[in-house]
């Protein structure tokens, strides 16, 4: 067992980790190394300045909000939460005295923020077997909101046993302990970490975390860095 | 298919995979919001006219031959060979879809569906599966241009016949040629289309306007684009481009076809002269005070159709309007805006098909009927020759009465001849 568990919290998070980084990087060298379109993509009318616009579109979605509200609530309520739970985990690495003008500890939003994303990740879910959103999906398209719904659940469960149930034997600093030696590259496994109750829980979070960085560069996940600039080529 | 076909299609898939084509490929998430977009979908109501389930026909052959995964585990994005049955999936789709754009406006990611279609048809055209009329015509076009001196002097001949019918409509000083030809130094160089509607109108508002124009030998249609040849649409449009800079012209103006204007304006790279639609020019006319117009012409109501690719896609948005302000007090706009505009349903090459894809756009045009019949204008204008035609068989079609009717024809219509 102490086998599988290093396995999946150092060497494949390390591989996960290069996947993401390198495979990202060459997906996007590949793009950007390809000929430019040689006519204007815009569509017209033009309404104010090119870029803001395009960062308008890119951040607030704004024709799924005049065209599909609902869907809209739910499109920015994830995104919302995903930024979040990112700046949650880098928190587990240090802590940035900006963050802290809202003091809290980490995670930001008492665990709510997990709930969320889980309620808004089983909805893109459910959304995807109602015609006519299932006849255009494909099988990524349910493992990729599997593989996050899995990974965001049992990340949250963590949170949510520390946080609401008073779960507490793993603290923040542990988390911090266990990255930072990642980081460094000499990594240690504090024992709290391994043997806690929940412990099991916190290693099928890093698994199916890492199993979703490693798809993300070869899956529609690219559309974190690629919606700007076609949103820009749009707005032309 | 065979393996050397299949290889050679392949190629010609790789030529079209700039940046642009890339975004388009690697993003869809298949949300499902171009759904509303299409108007073949809203008038149809079947999957395959959604937007995106026309992308994923061109995308699963990319993920099969340009991904790796498409190797490792096809399945995982439905990956699929191309095949005879996959032409026929990607002519469905290439010739379903008129290239009108409206849903980049709705797709959170702006993902061009023309763009994408366009891998569609030079896939067709590689496979010799293209409809052949297109081809055809795109092919005359090239060669009119190539050996010129054959047609020209039937050309001025036809040309000549039409000059008294401009004179009618706008009346001149004895001497002056009521449509000039092959001018060298002219301000402005007219590229009509095939017909004397394309000509006697504009021909007419020229005069009234005293522009310094003269006339091109070439029709502005460029079949190379409806078929989406790339070589062949360049090798159309060149013949226009050096036209202009063997006349030294200083503006180009594209008559009332979308296609034409926009590849010219967007295609021809930088030249010494400006590219100009004729809607543009009239507007300016009537800016400039250079002609008039009498508001009382028309009754009962005018409405405007914005062709795609004039207005969407190229932008020529305001001047039809200005225009419409001087020809009547009693102007509708349809809703939703230009920007959202339904498409004709005849663009992309389905008009010059001819009957052959008559039922289809009868049938996937029916939310473009609702939409200029819920303005009750008698009078349906329109900027483009294929939007017309379009437009003109959803009237006989759905028996909705109204008439349809170029902008230019009613601006010549309009002219006011001063005492």
């Amino acid at each position: 067992m102490e086998t599988l568990y290093y396995f999946i919290l150092v060497p494949m998070v390390y591989l996960s980790a290069a996947i993401f980084i390198i495979g990202s990087g060459a997906r996007l060298a590949k793009i950007y190394r390809a000929p430019k379109h040689p006519t204007t993509l815009q569509i017209f009318p033009e309404k104010g300045p090119k870029w803001l616009l395009a960062l308008v579109d890119t951040f607030l979605f704004p024709t799924v909000r005049k065209h599909k509200p609902v869907f809209w609530i739910f499109l920015m309520l994830f995104h919302i939460a995903l930024a979040l739970l990112i700046i949650g985990h880098l928190e587990l690495f240090r802590e940035f005295s900006l963050l802290q003008i809202i003091p809290h500890n980490v995670f930001l939003g008492g665990g709510y923020v997990g709930l969320v994303l889980s309620v808004c990740l089983l909805f893109f879910l459910f959304r995807r077997f109602l015609s006519p959103v299932r006849e255009l999906s494909v099988p990524e398209d349910y493992y990729l909101l599997i593989l996050l719904f899995l990974t965001v659940v049992f990340g949250s469960q963590m949170d949510w046993a520390r946080t609401w149930y008073g779960y507490g034997t793993v603290a923040a600093e542990d988390y911090r302990t266990y990255l930072l030696s990642l980081l460094y590259l000499e990594p240690e496994l504090p024992e709290s970490l391994m043997y806690s109750g929940h412990s099991f829980m916190m290693l099928l979070h890093v698994f199916f975390a890492n199993l979703f960085l490693m798809f993300f560069p070869f899956s529609q996940s690219m559309h974190s860095f690629l919606s700007l600039p076609m949103n820009k080529l749009r707005r032309g | 298919m065979d393996q050397k076909t299949r290889d050679a299609l392949l190629k010609l898939f790789q030529s079209k995979l700039n940046e642009a084509m890339r975004f388009y490929l690697e993003t869809c998430t298949r949300c499902g919001m171009c759904t509303d977009a299409c108007h073949v979908h809203a008038s149809m109501g079947q999957v395959k006219y959604i937007a995106a389930y026309r992308h994923e026909i061109v995308r699963r052959i990319y993920k099969k031959y340009f991904k790796a995964r498409g190797k490792l585990w096809p399945s995982l994005g439905e990956a699929k060979e191309l095949s005879e049955m996959a032409l026929e999936e990607l002519y469905e789709a290439a010739y379903s879809c008129t290239g009108c754009r409206r849903c980049m406006v709705y797709c959170p990611f702006g993902i061009d569906t023309q763009m994408l279609m366009s891998i569609a048809k030079l896939l067709l055209i590689g496979a010799k599966a293209e409809p052949e009329i297109l081809t055809m015509l795109a092919d005359t076009s090239i060669e009119k241009g190539k050996s010129f001196d054959l047609f020209k002097e039937n050309f001025l001949a036809g040309i000549r016949h039409l000059e008294a019918e401009v004179v009618a409509k706008w009346k001149m000083e004895a001497g002056k040629t009521a449509i000039p030809v092959d001018v060298k130094g002219a301000d402005l160089l007219y590229v009509a289309l095939a017909g004397a509607h394309s000509i006697i109108p504009a021909a007419a508002i020229f005069n009234a306007a005293g522009e310094n124009w003269t006339l091109s030998f070439f029709e502005a249609v460029n079949f190379g684009a409806f078929v989406g040849d790339p070589t062949r649409t360049k090798l159309i449009l060149d013949r226009i481009i050096n036209e202009a800079n063997r006349l030294k012209v200083k503006e180009v103006c594209i008559c009332e076809c979308g296609t034409a204007f926009r590849v010219m304006k967007q295609l021809s790279g930088k030249q010494s002269f400006k590219v100009s639609s004729i809607t543009d020019v009239h507007a300016r006319y009537l800016k400039e005070g250079r002609i008039q117009l009498d508001k009382t012409r028309f009754s009962g109501g005018v409405t405007y159709h914005d062709p795609c690719q004039m207005a969407r896609n190229a932008g020529v948005i305001d001047a039809p309007r200005y225009i419409l302000q001087h020809l009547t007090d009693d102007y509708r706009e349809m809703t939703p805006d230009p920007r959202y505009n339904w498409c004709c349903g005849g663009g992309g090459g389905l008009v010059a098909l001819g009957e052959e894809t008559l039922d289809f756009r009868m049938k996937s045009s029916r939310v473009k009927v609702d939409q200029y019949k819920a303005t009750g204008a008698k009078i349906l204008a329109t900027a483009c020759e294929n939007c017309h035609t379009q437009l003109s068989n959803l009237n006989d079609h759905y028996k909705t009465g109204v008439s349809v009717r170029f902008l230019s024809s009613m601006v010549a219509d309009a002219l006011v001849q001063p005492g």
